[in-house]
Order: structure tokens, then sequence, then C-alpha cells
């Protein structure tokens, strides 16, 4: 493993991704970023723009008046990149979401517009849950080279 | 003819080593910035368990995210103005790695013994955040307007306090040369200046390195991420590898003007190290301490306290000078 | 200027202990996780042998993640954790009380059909003694044989219990098919109505 591939694998950048929702899984999401849980002793760091992130953090199930916003940032963030859904609405819509009837104003999971490649249920989950789950992010991150 | 070999040596071995002690210096702030919030930081040894994965220290844990941004897509907008944004982070990290080449190291005088090297290395300094200025804002994003703007105001009042502070050395030790302002001796007059004049110096390199309280230009709950909104990868990068070698050459700089003759000498060295890491603990301080000011609140702070105690140092300094 | 000193002297009397826990490692592992609450809402879990395929769960879920469906002779009681919210009312609507939320909540899967997404739970279906079409699972015609008998009424309840065994085996097409030749048309309630 050289060392640029481990450097991948040392300071992932978290952008997080508020896409509709309750709030209730972007508290335990702050909650895993806080110092209780320190994910700074892994190199992982809260980034404010997605022209940063090497991960992409999701909550919450997606309105159609955000769709354009969350095609925008998943194609902001440069590659290689990871999309983490956190909480069941961001994983399968939960309560929001039916196929049939359609719901008026959610389209759904966000995995309808955007490839997610970590899902984490959990309504919401506890902060290492997410923490788990972005640890399986990396991983994921580790095989992923970018674009030449 | 030995001289000038050593001399291009040094100049030689002085990058590397200056970005290994950057590199360290900022682990520091991030890890003792940790330690003061009550958490862990970036860990210095990681758990046994994780090691295979993690790696074993993560000392270089500021190295690891510049090459993990030099690995990454480097994504340019269509609005910018394209060659201003991609040559600025290039430009900016010339103009400080020439900078740190007229700031001596214990042991190595690299060209600070040219004449005038201060002002050379102070114009250098500036000229490298020229560029962290011009950038962002031929981006086009208004995000890194409203932060090259908040920038261009703070680096106004934190250059004259740079200044102020520089100069007063200067006028007391009677030289433009760093080498001879490092290499002079001690008394209690100057000792009384290097009290007023660090303290104002210390000041202007939590400005010029945006450290709390003065991080409006980066201020990431309001104008997100300020100038640096729209860059990625490699520029970004460059941008960061900026930081680690500013924050060597101030470092260097302030130990070198204010605390004569720990840089001149090899023997110094650990001395040296012993004073850069309780700057680097003094920065931390002020860093876990302090709120962020508004950009209004910082300027007319400096203009009632930085600047009068800027002035006061030019009056001591003019008093050792023309009495002692 | 005092404030500071107040917090500075806060900050460093803690100074040499960190808060933090050691979360993904498990060299401390009294200090691995945070305060897990004694009624914690994890992962559901079903009793195989405790769970009889009624759909009480699958009536009462609210997020739909609840699905019930047989093929090949089997019932599969599925709950599709993407969609749960974890409430719990699964867990009290369950007449056997077969589903427990355990404590358990490192769920994180890298994909929609990976196996950790799903609590399933296959329940062998009887075949008709008739036709050979599964219909229902053995464990729900016995409770609901129980069942009535606790609560029916003690003139009828002779009756009715002879004609659940007669019935016990057949689906609901030949049971309809076959009413009159087994005697288990309810006509013969009809006479019961004027005691």
């Amino acid at each position: 493993m050289g060392i640029m591939d481990k450097a991948r694998i040392y300071s992932p950048w978290l952008y997080h991704l508020h896409c509709g929702g309750c709030n209730g899984c972007d508290i335990e999401t702050l909650a895993a970023l806080a110092p209780r849980f320190d994910v700074e002793r892994f190199g992982i760091q809260l980034v404010p723009s997605p022209r940063h992130a090497d991960i992409l953090l999701t909550t919450g199930c997606v309105p159609k008046q955000f769709i354009p916003m969350v095609k925008r940032v998943y194609e902001q963030v440069p590659e290689p990149k990871v999309v983490v859904a956190v909480g069941s609405c961001a994983c399968g819509g939960s309560l929001f979401y039916d196929d049939a009837p359609e719901n008026y104003a959610i389209l759904g999971h966000p995995d309808l517009l955007i490839p997610v490649d970590v899902y984490v249920p959990g309504c919401a989950p506890k902060p290492e849950a997410i923490i788990n789950g972005v640890v399986q992010g990396i991983l994921k991150l580790a095989e992923k080279r970018a674009k030449k | 003819m030995v001289d000038l070999i050593y001399t291009l040596v040094s100049l030689i071995v002085i990058v590397p080593l200056a970005l290994f002690l950057g590199v360290i210096y900022s682990y520091l702030l991030r890890k003792l910035s940790a330690r003061f919030q009550w958490r862990v930081g970036p860990m210095f040894r990681m758990y046994g368990d994780l090691k295979p994965l993690l790696g074993t220290t993560r000392l270089l844990q500021p190295l690891y995210d510049i090459l993990k941004l030099y690995g990454k897509e480097t994504v340019v907008p269509d609005v910018s103005r394209r060659r201003l944004f991609v040559y600025s982070p290039y430009l900016s990290l010339i103009f400080a790695v020439a900078a740190i080449f007229f700031i001596p190291f214990p042991g190595m005088p690299l060209l600070s013994g040219v004449p005038y090297s201060l002002i050379i290395a102070s114009y250098l300094l500036i000229a490298s955040i020229l560029f962290t200025i011009l950038g962002p804002v031929a981006s086009g994003s208004p995000w890194a307007a409203i932060g090259a703007r908040r920038e261009v105001e703070l680096f106004l009042v934190s250059e004259l306090g740079f200044v102020l502070c520089v100069f007063a050395v200067a006028i007391a030790r009677q030289s433009l040369v760093i080498w001879d302002i490092s290499s002079g001796g001690q008394s209690v007059y100057l000792a009384l200046l290097t009290v007023t004049a660090g303290a104002l110096m210390l000041v202007a390199m939590l400005g010029k390195l945006h450290i709390k309280p003065f991080d409006m230009p980066e201020a990431e709950a309001e104008i997100v991420a300020g100038p640096y909104t729209e860059y990625s990868g490699k520029l970004l990068g460059t941008y960061y590898l900026t930081k680690v070698f500013l924050l060597y050459g101030l470092v260097a700089l302030f130990i070198s003007l204010f605390l004569p003759p720990i840089a001149t000498n090899v023997l110094w060295l650990p001395i040296y190290i012993v004073a850069a890491v309780v700057l680097v603990f003094l920065l931390t301080v002020v860093q876990v301490l302090n709120p962020r000011y508004r950009i209004r609140n910082a300027i007319s702070w400096y203009l009632k306290v930085a600047i009068p105690l800027g002035v006061l140092n030019f009056v001591i300094a003019l008093v050792i000078w023309l009495v002692v | 200027m005092s404030t500071e000193i107040k917090i500075l002297k806060q900050v460093l009397s803690k100074y040499s202990k960190p808060m933090t826990l050691t979360y993904p490692s498990a060299v401390a592992p009294e200090r691995r996780y945070s305060q897990i609450p004694e009624g914690l809402r994890g992962i559901p879990e079903r009793d195989k042998d405790k769970c009889i395929g009624c759909r009480a769960c699958y009536f009462v879920c609210s997020g739909r993640a609840t699905s019930i469906y047989d093929k090949d002779a089997k019932r599969t009681v599925e709950i599709f954790l993407f969609r749960c919210t974890f409430c719990a009312h699964c867990q009290e609507a369950c007449p056997e009380e077969a589903i427990k939320m355990t404590n358990k909540f490192e769920i994180a899967v890298p994909n929609r059909e990976d196996p950790g997404a799903r609590v399933l739970t296959e329940l062998d279906l009887l075949k008709c003694k008739n036709c050979g079409t599964p219909y229902v699972t053995k464990k729900l015609v016995d409770r609901t044989y129980e069942r009535l008998m606790e609560k029916i009424d003690p003139i009828v309840k002779e009756t009715v219990s002879n004609d659940y065994k007669k019935l016990d085996g057949y689906c609901p097409d030949c049971r309809r098919a076959y009413g009159v030749d087994l005697d288990t048309h309810t006509k013969k309630y009809v006479w019961l109505e004027g005691v």
C-alpha cells in the first residue's frame, strides 16, 4: 500500500448533508463528532464545503424541492468519494416514503438519486452506529481511486 | 567557496526540514487544542487492535491531509478566472518557501545575512498572504468573495501590527539584517522590548494564520469555508502546504527576532525546539479560550489595543537607540 | 480577562483525562460504549419457535417495514430495517410475545440486499389434505383453537370443537367445497338461536 493510499484512509473528511428530515439523525451525527466520541482521533474532520469532502453523510428523506441540491452537492464532491446514508429515512424512506400512492412532496430515500455506499439504519442511530458506518465507508474509500 | 556550497546545501535541506517542523507544529496545535477540549485529538499512539487499518501514529496527520488532497480530483469552476484561480496557490506556496530562506535556523544562516533581509522576508510573507486572497477572489463564489474581503480587512490591520513590532526591533538593534538581529546580545531594555513587541507579534501571527479569535475569514458557521470554498484537490492541498510553511516561518521569525541568539548556533537547537513548542502552546491557549470575533470587532480591537502597543514599542525602541 | 483565567483553570484541572471513549477499538471494554440504557430499542428479534405467522405485526407496523409472503410452502415474515423506525409497536402487538427489541445497534451495511438489513423468520406451512395447497402454519391453527376454547360459550363448545377438528387440515377453498360432506355448515347453529 503506497503512501497516497494510506493518506486517503488516514484523513477522510466529512460533509454533512441534511436533505429533509426530523433533525434526530443530525443531532446524533453532531454527537458523534463531539468530544465524547471525537472522530478527530482517526483524522476525520467535519468540513464546511463539499469541495473538500471525501465522505458525504446524508440524513433524512429527500423532499421533491430538494432534488437538484442533492444532485449538485453530490457532483461537487471530488472523486474518490463515498456516500454514507444515516438513519432509516435516508436508507429506505421509512415513514415518509411509499411507492404507491406516491407522496406529493417527498421523493424518498437519497438512494433514488445518488449511489449510496454504506447504509446506517436506525431511528435515530446511536453515535457509535454512525461511527461504525463511517469506518465501513473508509474501508470502501480505500478501494476507490481518483479518476484520471 | 565553502560558505557558498554550505548555503546552497542548507537551502535544499531547509525545505523538507521546514515542512517536517511545520507539520509537527500544526499537529501540536490540533492535539493541544483537542486536549484542552477534553478530547484526544489525532492519536499519537493508535489503539492496538486498529493499528493494521489506521496506522501506528498520527504525528504526521497534517501531512496526510495534504497528501490525500494531492491524490484527489481537482475541480476548477467554470465561472472562475482560470489562470489566477489555478496559479495563486502555487505562487502563494513559492512566496512562503522563499520567505523561509531568509529566516535563520540553528546552524543554518541561509540567506538571512543578505542586506535588508528583514524587509525581504516581511515582503515575501505579505506576498504569500496576498495570493491567498487573490485566488479566492478569482473563483467567482460569493462566499469566497466575502471571505477574501474579510481577509483583506484583517490583513491590513494585522500587517500594521506586524510591521510595527518587527521594525521596532530593527530600530532598537539598528539593523535591517535578520542575521545581525538574531546574533545580537541581550540586555534588560531589549528584554523589555521582547515582551511588548513579542506580544504584538503573537497577535499578528494569530491574524496571519487564522487562529481564533481571528479566524473570521474561514468562519465555517457563516460563510461555508471562506476563501477556500471553491478550492479542491491539489489546489487546496497547496494552500494547506502554504499554511504549514507559514506556521514554520512565523515561528522561526519570532524566535530569530525576539529571542536572540537562539536561532544562530547549532548548539541552541534543543532550546530552539522548546521555544517553538512554547510558542505553539501559547497560540493554542489563545485559540481555545476565545470565540470568533466579528470582523468589525477585530479591527476596532486592533485599533484600540494592538496599534497603540505597536507605537509604544516604537517609543521604547527609539529610547533604546538614542539613550542606551 | 478574569473569565478567561477561570476557563483556563477549569480546562487545566481536567487536562490529564480526556472524556473520549475508545469506541471502534476494544482495548478498554469498559470505556468502549456510551451509556446503553435499559429499554434501548435496537434491532427487533423474532423468536422462531414462538412466532405463529399471524400478521399482527404486519398490520401495526408504522413504517411498513414488516412484510409477510408465502412461497414454496414457507411463510416468510420479514422486517426490513431500512424502513423500520424501531417504534416497538410490533413487540406490543404480538400475541405470542415472539418479538423482542434487542439492544444491538451497530447495523451499518454496504447494500440493500445485505442479510444484515433484514430480520427474516421462515415458518413451515401446512398442506391441505385434499388439494395439497400450502395454506397456514400449524401453530396458528393450534393457537386459534386454544384461544377459541378459552372464550367460547359452553353451550356450543362441543359442537364447535368437533367442527374445528373435522375442518383441521383443509384449505379455505376445500372447506367451502366440502362443507356439506363434512357436515360443518353453519346452518346447524340456527337452532341454538332459540336457546
